[in-house]
């Protein structure tokens, strides 16, 4: 197997649009959720939400934005930016050993939620012609692919939360083994449309308004978390064997060192707590690590009872007192759950943390949980922390777990 | 078709920001970026600022001035009356 570099990153996020923004405002706490002001919140019990800001106009011609849906549009500037950012990655690629990998549970689902607004609410029959190529979920990656011409796997997976996740590391696999010398791989979501937020609402695992401070409702590992709040945006990585990086003269900026699989096989929603230690396991196992060469952990920390319950008790059965030891960062308190791109934002959240040396904090711990007693670096960064490993946890509804096990890449001089 | 062309020409401004010097009779669709599927959606434009009906088979229409010929005859057929063109560019911009 090969070293597997990342030399580019992407993303637009409700932390910022760029690597910069994204961990200056992840190591201050600032949170980008909050209240959402659409006429449709006046349906919602809890109008939540963690939006992506983006002057679309600015970075796409209208006639291509008019065939976007908003996940496609996430994707494809973070995939430019990521492309750009990787010091001419693609320059004298071979087009067909290059593909993307991308990650999206609900895909096109705001297009979709149109076209039934128009079919059912307007009762009319114009639907638009785009619909199909918008709503689908594999959209995103074919627009990368046509943008960056790149021939190889155009590939799409949708495991819910964990998509990004699996699409980074099935990404990884194909580079590591030699089957491609490039990829873009990562993963987009924009689930704020009027069926999505309501929907997820049914399903009540949605945060209860904190009235005072909506920007604090998302209370990963605290004892009086009420849930998730939903997020939107992209992010996406350049990946490529370490030896090319450095060939071409390339900044590092971290690596992918291995990816874990599981399937719980119990419940559709209920986390499973051997499942979710299975595929930690499991990507120690594909990154030859043994769980004392794991500096930080990245969680899933969804701010949901059941989960946070869980993988605490994952993270024991793995780590054992090695648990105890390791930071563990739940970044969902301030830019809430992406779903199918939460995966690829916490990867990213991760090797920037790596390079910047610091402990990204769990904001809004306000109440200690007995059964959440691990080191969550609680409410403030701690900086200087240069980890030189991490996993990123990503666990789904369904069942299928997926862990990327990352190291840094070149520190920041100073 | 010259005031028709004027109408239509609002509508790309409006729907697809073209610059107003690349909107003349010979432009391809195509080549203003709107293929044979945004056609569709701008033809349903059409037929609400020019108060006709389209009719359900797909029509071939390569260029601009294609369309503006369709809607012409559409209207010739359909008996409808095409108001003035600063009407119609103004009746676009209202909500």
């Amino acid at each position: 197997m090969r070293r597997v570099a990342v030399s580019g990153i992407g993303v637009v996020s409700p932390l910022g649009n760029s690597a910069a923004e994204v961990i200056a405002n992840a190591r201050a706490g600032r949170s980008g959720i909050r209240r959402l002001e659409i006429p449709f919140a006046t349906r919602l019990n809890s109008a939540l939400a963690a939006t992506a800001r983006l002057d679309e106009e600015a970075h796409f011609p209208v006639a291509r934005l008019r065939m976007l849906d908003r996940f496609s549009l996430f994707a494809l500037f973070a995939a430019n930016q990521a492309v750009a950012a990787s010091q001419d990655a693609l320059v004298g690629i071979e087009p067909s050993r290059a593909g993307v990998f991308v990650g999206s549970g609900m895909g096109g689902t705001q297009t979709m939620d149109g076209g039934y607004q128009t079919l059912y609410g307007e009762a009319s029959d114009r639907i638009k012609p785009f619909t199909i190529l918008m709503g689908m979920h594999n959209a995103a990656a074919a627009w990368i692919g046509i943008e960056h011409e790149l021939r190889g796997p155009n590939m799409t997976y949708s495991t819910a939360c964990s998509s990004s996740a699996v699409a980074i590391g099935e990404a990884w696999l194909r580079v590591a083994s030699g089957q491609l010398d490039l990829a873009i791989a990562g993963g987009a979501e924009a689930p704020l449309s009027n069926g999505s937020l309501k929907a997820w609402e049914a399903l009540h695992t949605v945060a209860t308004i904190d009235v005072g401070e909506p920007s604090a409702s998302c209370r990963p590992f605290s004892r009086n978390r009420s849930g998730m709040v939903l997020g939107e945006g992209a992010a996406m990585l350049v990946i490529e064997p370490w030896e090319r990086a450095k060939a071409r003269g390339a900044t590092v900026l971290g690596e992918i060192l291995g990816y874990g699989l599981s399937n719980d096989a119990s419940h559709i929603t209920q986390p499973s707590v051997e499942g979710q230690a299975a595929a930690m396991r499991a990507a120690l196992h594909s990154a030859a690590m043994a769980p004392s060469d794991v500096d930080a952990i990245n969680a899933h920390g969804t701010g949901t009872q059941a989960n946070d319950r869980a993988e605490t008790a994952a993270l024991r059965r793995v780590f054992g007192a090695h648990a105890q030891k390791m930071p563990v960062s739940a970044t969902k308190a301030i830019h809430g759950h992406l779903l199918g791109a939460a995966g690829a934002l916490e990867c990213v959240l991760s090797l920037l943390a790596m390079r910047h040396a610091v402990a990204l904090p769990t904001m809004h711990l306000q109440v200690p949980d007995p059964d959440c007693d691990l080191d969550y670096v609680p409410n403030a960064a701690r900086e200087g922390l240069a980890a030189r490993t991490m996993l990123s946890n990503s666990f789904a509804f369904g069942g299928a777990n997926a862990v990327l096990a990352l190291g840094g890449g070149e520190p920041l001089s100073h | 078709m010259t005031s028709t062309l004027d109408r239509l020409s609002a509508i790309l401004a409006r729907d697809y920001q073209l610059p107003p010097e690349r909107l003349t009779a010979d432009a391809p669709l195509d080549g203003l970026g709107i293929d044979s599927l945004a056609t569709v959606e701008l033809l349903w434009s059409v037929e609400d600022a020019f108060k006709i009906k389209l009719p359900p088979e797909p029509v071939t229409l390569t260029t601009l001035g294609d369309v503006a010929r369709h809607v012409d005859a559409l209207a010739a057929a359909q008996g409808v009356v095409l108001p003035p063109a600063p009407e119609a560019a103004a009746a676009l911009h209202s909500p």
